[in-house]
């Protein structure tokens, strides 16, 4: 060493004892598992300005060969009426024309009074409805009392606005029952978040919208209203190559959520369909 | 999107001893949109021979006539009927007209010989590339999925009955994995002195 | 934008059009009628490139008229439907396609009834019930769900009034008023228009 201090390079990187601090070891550990810690933190992707670049690629597929199919497709709905909420979806995914899974979960039960449902990109919604059952359970933990669906909705949208223009793309329904009563918030990925008393999302929508609105009273009975949020998706799965599978309709009532019924489209099909005939 | 796939739909044929089965789905619709679930895409052109289109569903339709036109010609003109080979030629040549500005379609022929009551099978690119293998053959929006079951549950000197249960296994699990194809399908049966047509019960979404 | 809407029954055909005229952000005109009678139990509704619209079904209807003056017989409902696909699918491969939507509906003592949907690139497909344009995505389900073999002329006219609410609801564009027709054995007739105007009452006795 004393020929380096005689030359004044002992400073110089390459000098340096290549032994690990404790300082590289923890920067190690944050880059190599930074979302484990805090789920916020994404990885940055491996080229510059995301927000344009990411939506390029993506759009280029055609010319580059690089396809990013996410899953996409769907029918969700909900609608809140005198007997509480109801929610109902169906369970298909695809990627591109390919079916990948005719069982997708796309309601998520947050906790016992809070539902989501995902529609859009497969893999943002179900990252983030996680980190917002986190959330949630967080809040109940800080706070002695559950999160109301206001709140929870509210966590979403900035989550959603944070990232806007990077490419998530969600259009998720948030339902649950609270000290106002039944709630009922539309969020998307492009942070716009509303309440509203029915709605529907996906690329079935325009479809299930067309049995919902002509069926849709506030005062229907409760089996009345199960029934009608799965007819809707079924129409939906019929008419929309991109939804299908299993229709799951879930309750949310003041004690909690119940998960009603999780029917194949198949069985469906053929019962209206006799129905029809002996009409 | 390619235009191939613009309406969906897809068509399977096969051999078995002494027959030959060809099946169709019963989708057409735009895009993700399905506009009705009853168009078969297999057509009946002669006494033992069936013709399935899959691809644009306004060029199954020309080509559907067209081809008509050409072999009603023929068999005036030659006073027989037409068999499937010269038939299968008869399209190829039709379709290679058109080289320069195609019919967007992958059509599949079937059929028995009239004569040698030999199991005959043969599809096509859009531009008219033959292609006839003494197995198989498929066409449509889930055609990896159809070669995927049909390499698997195929195998040679199938009876009509066994060679049903295969194609119609083939048919409906490889279109449930498919977003553009299904809503109902039929199977066609030719056999010597008779064909069978059996609609299948599938799932409508 | 603009929708075309037809059902048929076991013994007529109803269609049911809007009647805006728009050219780019601007409503031109709020009159048009969209189905014409094409022969004395033909009806086609067009919609599409503006022009193209016109003067294709002109083509088409004069046509037909020819074929009867020459023959002396009406050209059915299915040969109707065959010979506009026919022509729509020449134009399509020429210099000059056609940009039109279109139903062919009729009703002939022997064939029955008969519903063709017929679309740009002349996709064709005799239907029982079917829309084109954005407005009809919100009507196919309510026609799945409807819709039944044996329906009457006042059933057809109730749902399409159950379509029009839907398209009034959810549709981004305004289409105040549809031109209601039917073909039927006793020949073409226009019903009473369906309107934001005559809709409230329907809201309100429902």
């Amino acid at each position: 060493m004393a020929l380096a201090e005689i030359c004044k390079i002992s400073n110089a990187s390459y000098m340096k004892p290549t032994a690990w601090t404790s300082a590289d070891a923890n920067e190690d550990l944050k880059t190599f598992s930074c979302n484990l810690a805090n789920p916020y933190t994404l990885a940055a992707p491996p080229f510059e300005n995301p927000m344009l670049n990411l939506n390029q690629i993506q759009a280029n597929s055609g010319k580059t060969g690089i396809k990013i199919d996410f899953d996409h497709g769907t029918t969700t709905l909900g609608f809140k009426y005198q007997g509480g909420v109801i929610l109902a979806v169906d369970s298909r995914a695809t990627g591109g024309q390919y079916i990948g899974s005719q069982t997708m979960k796309k309601i998520v039960e947050i906790n016992d009074f809070l539902l989501g449902t995902l529609a859009g990109g497969a893999a943002d919604c179900v990252y983030w409805d996680r980190v917002l059952s986190k959330e949630c359970r967080l809040h109940e933990l800080r706070n002695k009392e559950r999160i109301s669906v206001a709140a929870a909705s509210k966590i979403m949208a900035n989550i959603a606005h944070e990232y806007k223009g990077m490419g998530l793309s969600m259009g998720m329904m948030l339902a649950g029952y609270d000290k106002r009563g039944p709630g009922l918030y539309y969020v998307d990925s492009e942070g716009s978040r509303t309440p509203g008393n029915l709605f529907s999302v996906g690329s079935g929508s325009l479809f299930a919208y067309g049995v919902l609105d002509s069926g849709y009273r506030w005062d229907l009975q409760d089996k009345e209203a199960q029934d009608l949020g799965q007819r809707a998706i079924y129409h939906a799965t019929f008419r929309d190559a991109y939804s299908g599978g299993i229709i799951r309709v879930y309750h949310m009532t003041p004690t909690g959520w119940i998960n009603v019924s999780n029917t194949d489209c198949m069985e469906l099909h053929y019962k209206f369909k006799s129905e029809k005939e002996a009409q | 999107m390619s235009i191939l796939a613009y309406n969906g739909g897809c068509v399977v044929a096969m051999r078995g001893k002494d027959c030959v089965a060809i099946a169709t789905d019963h989708r057409f619709g735009v895009q993700a949109q399905t506009i009705s679930t009853d168009f078969k895409k297999v057509f009946h052109i002669a006494p033992r021979m069936f013709l399935g289109l899959t691809g644009l569903q306004t060029d199954i339709l020309t080509v559907r006539d067209r081809l008509m036109f050409r072999k009603n010609l023929y068999e005036t003109r030659e006073n027989r009927e037409m068999a499937p080979k010269p038939f299968s030629a008869m399209l190829s040549s039709f379709l290679y007209e058109h080289r320069f500005g195609p019919y967007f379609i992958e059509p599949v022929v079937a059929g028995l010989d009239p004569k040698t009551l030999k199991p005959f099978v043969c599809n096509m690119d859009l531009i008219g590339c033959p292609n006839e293998p003494d197995d198989f053959v498929v066409a449509g929006t889930c055609a990896e999925q159809l070669y995927g079951m049909c390499e698997t549950l195929w195998k040679p000197d199938l009876q009509p009955d066994q060679l049903f249960e295969v194609i119609a296994q083939s048919m409906m699990n490889a279109f449930d994995r498919d977003a553009m194809s299904g809503w109902g399908a039929t199977v066609y049966i030719i056999e010597k002195d008779k064909i069978t047509e059996r609609s299948l019960k599938t799932r409508m979404d | 934008m603009e929708t075309l809407l037809g059902i048929k029954g076991p013994d007529f055909v109803m269609l049911a059009a809007d009647t805006t005229h728009a050219r780019s952000i601007i409503v031109m005109k709020e009159d048009q009628n969209k189905i014409h009678k094409a022969s004395d139990n033909l009806l086609i509704s067009t919609t599409g490139e503006s022009g193209d619209t016109e003067q294709f079904t002109e083509f088409i209807s004069k046509n037909i008229a020819l074929y009867k003056m020459r023959n002396g017989y009406d050209l059915s409902p299915r040969a109707a439907a065959h010979f506009t696909r026919k022509n729509l699918a020449d134009y399509l491969r020429s210099r000059t396609p056609y940009q039109v939507f279109m139903f062919v509906a009729g009703y002939d003592e022997t064939d029955g009834a008969e519903l063709a949907f017929i679309d740009y690139l002349a996709n064709a497909k005799s239907l029982n019930h079917a829309g084109h344009g954005y407005g009809a995505m919100f009507c196919s389900s309510i026609y799945d769900r409807y819709w039944h073999p044996n329906i009457t002329q006042d059933e057809a006219y109730d749902i399409f009034k159950k379509c029009i609410v839907e398209i009034q609801k959810r549709l981004v564009v305004n289409l105040k008023n549809f031109n209601v027709s039917v073909v039927d054995k006793n020949g073409v007739r226009n019903l009473e228009p369906i309107s934001a105007q005559s809709l409230t009452d329907y809201n309100a006795s429902s």
